[in-house]
């Protein structure tokens, strides 16, 4: 039992790393092929990935906050803009097409992240204390994979109500009364606070999901960009709530 | 002082564990936290117990054998610092210090507070270093690095190779260690020819260990003691680019 | 017995090279079929391996860290030299080779050391190639400094982790042949016994720390780059885990040692603090290119550093040392520290330190040169002290720091036992009875990358080198034999742990083999160290079992060696009746109290053979021949 000089065998095969301990790590180099694409599939790919589609999908946000700002001017200069959108025909449907996919790629990788997350680490600790500065870790790094769920069910939701919902017609018959669904809708308490804590959850989202997007691109190494990723998430959050509050408390 | 321990002990691998109590009188604020360990030991086995096994080596903060968390920190409170390097002068009388093993799949307990890390070298062994032969180098000064590159490839290649990083990243990712080896040589004229390569089999072999992705939470630069900075990810996921997407 | 260091015929610029055109080469077909056992990772061990593999050869590597990435070379600081005379400022191969010969207080062999200082170049090109980070100018080219008192620019550096980056560029090329299966890994094992088999090293025996197995490996040859044995003095600037044991047991094997009482004691390192410290941290002596060291006029002062007049202070190196001041060489500097604290000047809250003053280079050059120069060393100094660098002076001590002696080896890094090669600090070579500042990152890499490559080559294409493999009785003897010693060690079970005897040895070393020696003191301490090892072989305990990792098992086998080497060393030190380099014996001093060298009997190296644990050791030894330098007296005045 006691001499284990390891044969030529041995050495010419698998046991360049003599296994330390029971736990058999997996042996170097011969690495499975992974398929042609995996280059998007790697761990480095899937941070591509996310930060890609993650910035794209702030454009998106940014675009709709946009639109929506127009009910402060007017609620016609609303509803044009809803009919222009409209109007666009296919167009619209590609880019809706595009969005979609792109939320789902981002919200697929976003779990499969989380699930190696918890292989990775079986046994939890007992305690736990981040080290603090310059650590990025914070409540909205922790909870990406929450607040990007909770957004991901709103989004059905939103949809739901808005897109999909009543559709009342202008007086003049010109199209779609977005407007009044909108303020409707947010005359209703529950909703309205609903809406507020999903926002808010988006701020917090995108809080460090900016800066980390720019990270996971490479390109985050400005000092300054973190604290901005931060004025640029509060800035889309409390837009999109300062509208709900606007109208719920009777502003517009 | 007296310092309350709340120690991680497990046999082997292959049982589970459980934290076990002991309290350290007489501890002075001149000894290191690691000594504070070599005390207990000598109590231990005084009462005829068995003394609690960690890494340890230069006691200078250089060899990266020493690692365990300290109140649910890498190495401990203080950052930059090695545990071996943290001394009982940061702690008060009647502290309790929760003293855990890292922890991750890819780093499975050996026994106590050592765990295995040769995952590291395996990923070293996939790509960390530049092939040259030996003899034929041509002349040190025949090729020029400018200083800005020399001293950052400098910062990434202080690592110690101690697993904090790691130890302490929300997702038990290898990135920082990666990173910190791929980046410096990228930014070395030396380090060219396997640039692409390089950075390709390194994150290969550090997903096939089973380390976890990053997720940006840059709590690795926080408790590494070398500092490194989480920029080396960035440059690594350039690299990356660079390498393998039609675009880079 | 006199013994041939096989130096090549030939002017001495000319050795090294007649030896490469002559020497014997392997077939390149044939190297795959020769298996080199390779013990030890740091500079030396990582270079050989890693080149001897990629010469072909199947090459297994051992250490006893968990990667061979965390040797103790790691731990080098200051940096490493070379002879590029790239500053222009007057250096050559010459000029190194005649400071290194000259440092060493001319106990080194002037062949040897020629050949480090002409493979120092080529070290520089390997390292940058690898993609060592050295400092650099800003116009791209490489930086130098000056080190320990040179006077040339001569060495390179990468911050304070010169030894860090050397070693993780030689680690890198051992992955690189480990990926290419050239190299099989052992880490976590400890080498316990040299398998001697029709006289010539052929395999080794090593315990695997963490399941305490004991495993046999069989090899053409064994290639020992284990490190130096500092650690004998229980407190040193060596890392935990650095030991003699594999050196020993090949000493015990047949491979003579040689001048085991040369260790070199550093003068800037932090003080010991308290009594259950466990290392002493070195603080690079660069330090004292700008601090001014000094203690007290009077003994027994109690005042704070800063309320001593200046009237009230002695700056005992610039007074006695005028033209070196306080840049003089390690022994002299450690020596005059001692002697200071002896006459009860020392400073701080145990007496055992000198001071190190800033307070007039920052007042000179104002607080930012000083913090651009040394700012890493004040932060680790605060770290570990608690006390601000800026504010009060620094208090330094000396500590064991690095060990000349080692087994004894020929021109061709062979010990005496054929197929046993020794590299790095575990040999004896290159640096005489003291070394120079960054001049052992430099030997351990030409002996691993530049050296071993040639040297083994020659010796396996001349050498009939028969089948062996592990079941070999000579195998079964040696595993046995490390089996007993191991278990025995367990199973005393008495009242005192390990460290409790590495302590007391450490006491009785430093204060016998230490800084002063006398003939008187080391009677003494051979007498004693003899007797704490016997009570170590009745009255150790320790605890946990063999089965598992346990690292007090690990220690107690280390200890014991270092109990038979102390011995041996204080014979050493006894038998050299002269001073030279570190070796102070307090009978041969000069007028002035400077080290009186006795070049007739003792311009040798003393090698010990080893009789038998209750037998004294045998001397035998090598006569240096002094051809191309004068033999001088070291004079820093
Ligand atoms: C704090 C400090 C600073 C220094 N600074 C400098 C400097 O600036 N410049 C300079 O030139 N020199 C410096 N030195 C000296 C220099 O670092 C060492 O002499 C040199 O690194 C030794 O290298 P090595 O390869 O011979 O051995 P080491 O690096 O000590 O390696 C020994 C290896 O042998 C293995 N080993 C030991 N025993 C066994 C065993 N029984 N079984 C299996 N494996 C074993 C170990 O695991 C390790 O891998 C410094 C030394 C110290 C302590
Ligand atoms: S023991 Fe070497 S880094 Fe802590």
């Amino acid at each position: 039992m006691i001499s284990t000089q390891s044969s030529e065998a041995d050495a010419l095969g698998t046991a360049s790393f003599t296994p330390l301990s029971s736990n058999k790590s997996p042996e170097l180099p011969e690495l499975p092929e992974l398929p042609e694409s995996s280059e998007w599939f790697s761990t480095i790919g899937k941070k591509l990935l996310t930060g890609i589609t993650g910035l794209g999908l702030v454009i998106f946000v940014v675009v709709h906050l946009l639109g929506n700002l127009t009910l402060f001017f007017s609620a016609s200069a609303y509803n044009r803009l809803a009919h222009i959108i409209e109007r666009l025909g296919v167009l619209t449907y590609l880019v809706e097409g595009g969005l979609l996919a792109i939320a789902l790629v981002h919200i697929a990788v976003g779990i499969n992240i989380h699930m190696n997350k918890q292989t990775a680490r079986p046994v939890k600790y007992a305690q736990y204390v981040s080290a603090g500065q310059p650590s990025r870790q914070s409540l909205s790094s922790r909870t990406m994979i929450v607040s990007g769920l909770v957004l991901g069910g709103f989004l059905v939701m939103h949809l739901a109500t808005f897109k999909f919902g009543t559709y009342y017609t202008l007086p003049d018959g010109s199209g779609r009364d977005l407007s009044r669904l909108v303020f409707e809708t947010f005359h209703r308490p529950g909703y309205t606070a609903g809406y507020v804590v999903v926002l808010s959850l988006l701020g917090l989202h995108l809080r460090h999901g900016i800066w980390s997007a720019l990270q996971s691109l490479g390109i985050a190494t400005r000092p300054g960009l973190y604290a901005a990723s931060a004025v640029l998430g509060s800035a889309i959050a409390l837009g999109f709530i300062g509208l709900p509050i606007s109208i719920y408390f009777g502003l517009i | 002082m007296k310092i309350n321990l709340k120690i991680w002990r497990q046999e082997h691998a292959r049982v589970s564990g459980a934290f076990v109590h002991y309290t350290v009188a007489n501890v002075q604020p001149d000894l290191s936290f690691l000594e504070v360990l070599d005390l207990l030991n000598e109590q231990l086995i005084a009462e005829g117990g068995v003394p609690v096994e960690f890494d340890h080596d230069c006691r200078e903060g250089i060899c990266g054998a020493c690692g365990m968390m300290v109140n649910g920190q890498a190495h401990g409170p203080l950052q930059r610092t090695a545990v071996c390097q943290l001394y009982m002068r940061h702690f008060s009388d009647g502290d309790t210090v929760t003293v855990e093993p890292w922890r991750a799949k890819a780093f499975p307990v050996i026994k106590d507070l050592v765990v295995d890390r040769s995952a590291l070298d395996r990923i070293s062994a996939a790509g960390g270093y530049i092939s040259v032969k030996t003899g034929a180098a041509p002349d040190a000064n025949a090729v020029l690095v400018a200083k800005p590159d020399a001293d950052t490839a400098f910062d990434y290649a202080a690592c110690i190779g101690c697993g904090a990083c790691i130890a302490a990243c929300p997702n038990a990712s290898a990135s920082l260690f990666t990173a910190a080896k791929i980046s410096q040589l990228a930014l070395l004229a030396q380090g060219q020819p396997e640039r692409k390569s390089r950075v390709v089999k390194m994150t290969q072999q550090m997903t096939a260990e089973g380390f976890g992705d990053c997720s940006n939470h840059g709590e690795c630069q926080s408790v590494c003691p070398k500092g490194i900075s989480i920029d080396a990810i960035a440059q690594m996921r350039r690299e990356y680019i660079r390498a393998k997407l039609p675009f880079g | 017995m006199t013994l041939n260091a096989r130096i090549p015929e030939g002017p001495l610029p000319h050795k090294w090279g007649n030896f490469k055109d002559h020497c014997q080469l392997v077939n390149p077909s044939n190297k795959p079929k020769h298996t080199i056992l390779v013990v030890g990772t740091g500079l030396a061990g990582a270079s050989a391996a890693a080149t001897l593999a990629e010469q072909g050869y199947r090459v297994k590597s051992f250490c006893i860290q968990d990667s061979p990435r965390r040797a103790h070379s790691i731990a080098a600081q200051g940096g490493i030299n070379a002879a590029k005379n790239y500053p222009n400022d007057g250096d050559s191969v010459w000029r190194l080779f005649y400071d290194t010969i000259k440092g060493g207080d001319y106990r080194s062999r002037e062949a040897n050391v020629y050949r480090l200082a002409q493979i120092s170049n080529q070290i520089i090109d390997q390292c940058v190639a690898q993609g060592v980070p050295f400092a650099r100018e800003y116009s791209g080219l490489l930086a130098n400094r000056s080190f320990g008192g040179a006077q040339v620019s001569r060495t390179f550096y990468a911050k304070g982790q010169t030894g860090q980056q050397l070693l993780l560029g030689a680690y890198g090329a051992m992955m690189r042949q480990v990926a290419a299966r050239q190299i099989e890994l052992f880490p976590r094992r400890e080498m316990l016994d040299l398998v001697v088999i029709n006289g010539q090293a052929r395999g080794i025996v090593v315990r695997n720390l963490l399941t305490g197995e004991f495993e046999r490996y069989a090899g053409d040859a064994v290639v020992l780059a284990t490190g130096g044995y500092s650690n004998v003095y229980y407190l040193s600037t060596n890392g935990k885990n650095s030991n003699v044991t594999a050196a020993w047991r090949a000493h015990k094997r047949g491979a003579l040692f040689a001048n085991p009482c040369f260790t070199q004691i550093h003068p800037t390192c932090i003080p010991v603090a308290s009594e259950f410290q466990s290392k002493l941290t070195l603080m690079s002596e660069s330090l004292r290119n700008d601090g001014r060291v000094w203690v007290p006029k009077q003994a027994g002062n109690q005042r704070l550093a800063q309320e001593i007049p200046e009237a009230d202070r002695d700056y005992y190196l610039e007074t006695r040392y005028p033209t070196f001041g306080n840049l003089v060489p390690r022994d002299v500097a450690s020596r005059n520290a001692k002697q200071v604290i002896d006459e009860g000047r020392g400073v701080g809250s145990t007496g055992l330190a000198v001071y190190l003053d800033f307070r007039d280079a920052i007042a000179s050059q104002g607080k930012s040169a000083i913090e651009a120069r040394y700012g890493n060393l004040f932060e680790m100094y605060q770290r570990i002290t608690g006390e601000d660098p800026y504010a009060v002076p620094m208090r330094i001590y000396p500590a064991v720091h690095y060990t000349m002696g080692g087994l004894w080896v020929d021109y061709h890094l062979m010990s005496t036992v054929p197929g046993l090669f020794v590299l790095g600090e575990a040999n004896f070579s290159d640096h005489g009875a003291n070394r120079l500042g960054a001049s052992a990152l430099m030997q351990g890499l030409a002996d691993g990358y530049f050296i071993i490559p040639y040297t083994l080559g020659n010796y396996l294409a001349t050498t009939p080198l028969p089948e062996v493999d592990t079941s070999d009785e000579a195998f079964g003897e040696a595993e046995a034999s490390a089996r007993t010693r191991t278990m025995k060690l367990l199973s005393i079970q008495g009242d005192k742990t390990v460290l409790d005897f590495h302590r007391e040895l450490g006491h009785l070393i430093w204060n016998g083999v230490g800084i002063h020696r006398h003939q008187q003191g080391l009677k003494k301490t051979i007498e004693d160290v003899r007797s704490l090892r016997h009570e170590f072989w009745q009255n150790l305990r320790v605890p946990g079992e063999a089965t598992t990792l346990n690292k007090n098992l690990e220690f107690a086998g280390r200890v014991a060696d270092f109990m038979e080497l102390g011995e041996v060393m204080a014979r050493d030190a006894l038998a050299r009746e002269e001073s030279c380099g570190c070796h102070f014996r307090e009978e041969f001093q000069t007028a002035s109290g400077e080290a009186q060298r006795r070049d007739e009997p003792f311009a040798i190296a003393a090698a010990w053979k080893y009789q038998g644990d209750e037998q004294p050791p045998e001397l035998e030894h090598e006569t240096l021949v002094f051809e191309n330098v004068e033999l001088t007296q070291r004079s820093y005045r």
